[in-house]
């Protein structure tokens, strides 16, 4: 944070606003490199604001309808990626099927700006304080991403790659997230957050347990959320939860490496990590 | 540059703007509609709030070409509905403020929330008012007027 920053202007741009995705696709691509794509707009315009970037074009996305649906198929759930926070919160399908997304979504910054953030802008990010990927990725969520080329899918686990990086080449877009599973599934989100509203870490869970399947996701703690799954936890079905939760926690413990910041520090983070990691995954198995 | 139309409580206006032009500049600067507040320009203090086609929008992280075609609304759009008057009497009656500096960015975003819910609950409320912040720390008497200026809200009740 910085207090001589200047947020009073933003550097010139052209706004364009396509209507339908192919126009959108075209114009990422006759402007290549010189072109962002504007979603709820609100981590774009604070960068610009601190010119940390100046794009030439701005494209909205705000506009082409196909990005804002949600719909439920046999596949699993499928979340328009210009959908915003708050429509995650109230659209039915996500709160009785993904409750724990439609959590993660009432924390993307303030009620106010959750009426503009969008779940693609959210996690595309990159920043630590995101919490729409750490939710994503626990349900082993796919990317749909678009260019004029075609399409390709990625896990949500590998768009992020560093600290406001992500994995897209600069002509392509999520248009779309899809939640392989829509039944027979449990998951929660859990955050700690301190005095000033700023994570100290986050953590999602989601267990399928009809196919003995679990993933447990540490965010907030880097800019690429850690993932663990049954096997990475050495969880044993057979065993008792009070004992495979203590051993899962002290395996996160010794495998995540938190950053230090003006919020905590990295052996905080830690043993926040670990906590709560334990009453995540007791609240998904109904208590021990 | 370009002309975008929008509405500005209840005005037709056309106005020529730059396409990085944010709207709390322009609605302040070109329309002189000094009701919105900024403090930090960087979407977390809410004092630049703003009703944009009914939703509350911080108008420091929108683009005033986002409102082509739109409509404003600001506190002093509001003073002309006969709800969200009462609503601002009840600021007054409940000495909600103490410097005012946050009054009308909490009176647009809790205009907002009684024309969705007008029987909210209290700690619903408060979750519905976070993004506005007040540094004065009137919230307690802000959220006794909203409760109080619910019954103007609700339809059976004659405004
Ligand atoms: C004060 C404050 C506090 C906040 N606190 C939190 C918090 O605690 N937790 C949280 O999760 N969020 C929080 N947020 C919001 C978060 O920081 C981001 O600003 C927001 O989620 C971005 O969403 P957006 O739709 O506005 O994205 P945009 O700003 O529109 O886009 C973000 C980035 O993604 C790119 N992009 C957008 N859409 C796509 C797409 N479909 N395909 C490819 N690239 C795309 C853009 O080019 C840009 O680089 C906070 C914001 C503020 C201002
Ligand atoms: S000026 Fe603070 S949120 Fe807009
Ligand atoms: S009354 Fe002073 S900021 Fe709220």
């Amino acid at each position: 944070m910085s207090f001589t920053t200047p947020y009073f202007t933003l550097p010139k741009f052209t706004y364009l606003k396509p209507k339908k995705l192919e126009d959108a696709l075209s114009l990422l691509r006759q402007y290549r490199g010189k072109a962002k794509i504007m979603a709820g707009g609100i981590m774009l315009i604070n960068l610009m604001k601190e010119r940390k970037i100046s794009p030439e074009y701005v494209i909205d996305i705000k506009g082409i309808e196909e990005l804002k649906k949600i719909s439920k198929t046999e596949n699993g759930i499928k979340i328009g990626s210009a959908v915003t926070a708050i429509e995650l919160q109230s659209y039915q399908i996500i709160r009785d099927n993904l409750p724990a997304l439609a959590k993660a979504a009432s924390y993307m910054g303030d009620r106010t700006l959750q009426h503009t953030v969008t779940i693609g802008g959210n996690i595309s990010v990159g920043m630590p304080s995101t919490d729409g990927l750490p939710a994503l990725m626990s349900m082993d969520s796919l990317l749909t991403i678009k260019s004029l080329d075609g399409e390709r899918t990625i896990p949500a686990s590998e768009l992020v790659i560093g600290f406001g990086r992500t994995s897209l080449k600069d002509d392509e877009m999520i248009t779309e997230i899809v939640v392989p599973y829509s039944r027979g599934f449990k998951g929660t989100y859990l955050k700690l957050i301190n005095a000033s509203e700023v994570a100290i870490a986050t953590v999602a869970v989601s267990v399928l347990l009809k196919e003995k399947k679990l993933t447990v996701v540490i965010g907030a703690i880097a800019p690429r959320p850690y993932y663990f799954d049954h096997k990475s936890l050495q969880w044993n079905w057979e065993a008792s939860l009070s004992e495979n939760i203590k051993n899962a926690s002290e395996i996160i413990g010794s495998s995540v490496k938190p950053m230090s910041d003006a919020v905590a520090g990295s052996e905080y983070r830690k043993e926040v990590s670990k906590v709560l990691a334990a009453r995540a995954l007791k609240e998904v198995f109904g208590g021990a | 540059m370009k002309t975008i139309s929008l509405k500005v409580n209840g005005i037709a206006k056309e106005i020529t703007i730059e396409d990085n032009e944010l709207l709390l500049n322009v609605l302040r600067e070109k329309l002189g509609i000094t009701s919105v507040k900024a403090a930090c320009w960087r979407g977390e203090c809410g004092l630049c709030t703003v009703l944009l086609d009914g939703i509350p929008v911080k108008s420091c992280m929108t683009l005033a070409v986002e409102a082509d075609g739109k409509e404003v609304i600001t506190a002093e759009g509001l003073y002309f509905d006969e709800k969200a008057k009462k609503l601002m009497e009840s600021f007054v009656k409940h000495g909600a403020m103490q410097c005012g500096f946050c009054t009308p960015a909490f009176v647009v975003t809790s205009h907002y929330v009684l024309t969705k819910n007008p029987e909210i609950d209290g700690e619903e409320l408060k979750k519905e008012l976070n993004g506005v912040i007040c540094r004065c720390g009137t919230y307690y008497q802000i959220y006794e007027a909203v409760k109080d200026a619910e019954k103007y809200y609700k339809k059976e009740t004659k405004s």
